[in-house]
């Protein structure tokens, strides 16, 4: 049997991470992207193709880790060659982009998957194993908030590249959030900008936003994109009529120092030291399913209810009022 | 100095008690009038004051006729505003429990009752005491923050199971908005200099207790005149066999980066076998004391203690909002006219 070829389009943060995790598993990755290709397979493996369509006739499945804005097209390209698809998160930055992608997959019968990848962070997995075995009962208030330095690329502080903080970063946690408490029915949400300096993008930013599932639970989900100095940062708090959860990434370190010289930490990307990648989890469920029909944890739909929640919430930004949300089937 | 204890309805008037009979000067005295209208399970009246060690008289005229300087009101939220008025009436100065009032309309009749009769009206926001609290207030007035963009507070506490009041609204005025909302609220409402609330949603749900019939879950979003959003988790929301009452923290986003406040954090952490529990054996600075320290400092000084029934009112505005927000299912706009 010949190795599994992935194309990987894109050559920035998120493919820095998906394509070790690729080659880790025995894939054959081949990589095309406008900029940094060569750089990311100098750094870690595999080799760059010149035209996406070269890519697209070589590869077995495609994994899409560009811009937002860039996300339909390429997936609906990948869709008409017949291959699978990973795509980075967001989906999309609309319901109707989502849906053209989900139509056009199931329409060419292949499989599409959003890079949730917060869903294999084994902090939250284990959150969410202990969730659905009923170890909470039943779900009454959470709170998720994740800290990070701004992301460089100028393209993710315009929000009609990016959809923002909200789209782009709190998405993680709003798609776990209706992972664990369910369908999402009303989202209200604030943000806000520090003032304009220098060369960079205006910063902080942050948003917070306040969900109302259909079971009645309530969510807190809030993201902040700092200043460079700005530590990656996680925390969730979850409570049921049984018992909570709580975690905070920067607690429970199997591993510190005390005089030694600082190791510089990782401003935008989480790692997980001392675990598996959850990006190699993450990649290893999609390999499976594209090869052996098994299913992920994660599926287009709820890529799509995250867009649908993020667009809501920044709805409810620009107009100051809670947003109703459809439930889509 | 005298000070009358009125009404041991509050859980915390035992704490109130057991500080001011450990303080040189004070001379301390109870009316519990009300304990008979409550369970016979919670402890009231003259037992409780036998137990606590101070003196108790049946009723509020006769703690008024032993002539005190001032008073400290713990008795049913509902109660606070005639409690007040007529601590006001009798010339005392008075510290009341919070919230100050079930009501808006009520908190602005107690300002300015005690305002007319020339007596101080504090309310009772320990948190406001906290030397973690004051180190936040000194790093922002210092100008090291930068501005403070957004705020994510936590005031979580077990269901409160003591006193059945505090779960009837119509003796309390709600469930967790009511007990939860207002201490956080007071803490920005300084930290901001009186800014103003202009707007208010939350979100709640009674899945946590549902026999109680008050929200026991709720999230609420204040948004500052400035624009500063902060969010408050106010829930009952840890388990009644949790290892302490709850918490109290505070995340600020700023130009400088972000900070965490945690009054309540420092502790030994332990594990009781006898118990099959955890042991958290907390060992922070005791609010309750400098507290009462601001309020009988003013009465001995004349100058006006805080925080103060105007901050009482504002917060209990907040919490009205959050209500009308609720059965609306929508923001709401504060006005302050």
């Amino acid at each position: 049997m010949s190795p599994y070829t992935v194309g990987l389009i894109g050559a920035g943060g998120i493919a820095h991470a998906h394509l070790p995790a690729w080659l880790q598993l025995g894939a054959d990755v081949v990589v095309h992207s406008l900029v940094g290709a060569p750089e990311l397979v100098a750094e870690h493996g595999g080799r760059v193709v010149d035209s996406l369509e070269e890519l697209l006739a070589l590869s077995d499945a495609v994994d899409v880790c560009t811009p937002t804005p860039t996300h339909r097209d390429l997936v609906l390209a990948a869709a008409a060659a017949g291959r699978h698809v990973v795509c980075e998160k967001p989906l999309a930055l609309t319901v109707d982009d989502v849906t053209a992608m989900i139509d056009a997959c199931a329409a060419a019968g292949v499989s599409l998957y959003p890079g949730h990848v917060v869903r294999y962070f084994p902090a939250y997995a284990a959150m969410h194993d202990a969730v659905a075995d009923g170890t909470l009962g039943a779900l009454a208030v959470q709170r998720f908030q994740r800290i990070g330095a701004a992301p460089r690329m100028a393209w993710f502080h315009d929000d009609e590249q990016s959809g923002g903080i909200v789209m782009d970063q709190m998405i993680h946690d709003l798609d776990f959030a209706r992972w664990t408490a369910g369908e999402v029915v009303r989202v209200h949400a604030t943000r806000t900008t520090g003032s304009e300096g220098g060369d960079g993008p205006a910063l902080p930013v942050t948003a917070q936003v306040i969900l109302t599932h259909r079971s009645g639970a309530i969510s807190y989900v809030t993201g902040t994109w700092g200043h460079a100095d700005v530590t990656f940062q996680t925390r969730f708090e979850v409570v049921g009529d049984q018992g909570l959860l709580q975690h905070d990434s920067a607690d429970h370190q199997p591993f510190s120092a005390n005089g030694l010289p600082a190791v510089a930490g990782s401003g935008y990307r989480p790692t997980v030291p001392y675990s598996e990648s959850p990006y190699l989890s993450e990649i290893r469920e999609f390999h499976r399913a594209f090869r052996e029909g098994v299913e992920p944890r994660v599926s287009a739909l709820d890529g799509r209810a995250a867009v649908a929640i993020a667009a809501a919430a920044n709805a409810s930004i620009r107009s100051g009022s809670a947003v109703d949300l459809e439930v889509l089937s | 100095m005298k000070v009358g204890l009125v009404s041991f309805a509050h859980v915390h008037a035992a704490g109130y008690a057991a500080a001011l009979s450990a303080m040189p000067g004070i001379e301390l005295l109870a009316a519990d009038p009300a304990h008979a209208e409550r369970p016979p399970s919670e402890l009231g009246g003259p037992t409780l004051a036998a137990q606590l060690g101070v003196d108790h008289v049946d009723t509020y005229d006769e703690l008024y006729a032993w002539g005190p300087d001032a008073v400290v009101v713990c008795s049913e939220n509902a109660d606070h505003r005639a409690d007040v008025l007529r601590a006001a009436a009798e010339g005392v100065h008075v510290l009341c429990e919070k919230p100050l009032a079930t009501s808006s309309a009520d908190a602005a009749a107690m300002v300015a009752a005690c305002e007319e009769a020339g007596v101080f009206l504090m309310v009772a926001y320990p948190v406001r005491f906290s030397p973690a609290f004051a180190a936040v207030v000194a790093s922002s007035e210092a100008g090291d923050l930068g501005r403070v963009r957004a705020v994510s507070g936590t005031n979580n506490g077990r269901v409160p199971t003591s006193r059945a009041w505090f779960t009837d609204p119509a003796r309390s005025g709600g469930g967790a908005m009511t007990d939860h909302l207002v201490h956080i609220a007071d803490l920005l409402d300084a930290l901001f200099h009186g800014q103003r609330v202009v707007s208010v949603y939350a979100a709640a749900n009674e899945i946590l207790h549902p026999d109680l019939g008050v929200e026991t879950a709720g999230l609420v979003s204040l948004t500052y005149a400035d624009g500063v959003t902060a969010v408050i988790d106010c829930s009952w929301s840890k388990p009644a066999h949790y290892p302490t009452w709850g918490g109290l923290t505070l995340n600020l986003v700023t130009d400088a980066g972000l900070v965490d406040v945690d009054p309540f954090v420092q502790r030994v952490d332990g594990f009781s076998e006898s118990a099959r529990s955890p042991l958290w054996l907390g060992y922070g600075t005791d609010l309750d004391q400098l507290l009462l320290a601001e309020f009988l400092g003013a009465v001995r000084s004349g100058v006006q203690p805080q925080p103060d029934g105007h901050v009482g009112h504002r917060t209990v505005k907040v919490v009205e909002a959050a209500y009308e927000s609720l059965r609306r299912g929508q923001r709401v706009d504060l006005d302050w006219s």
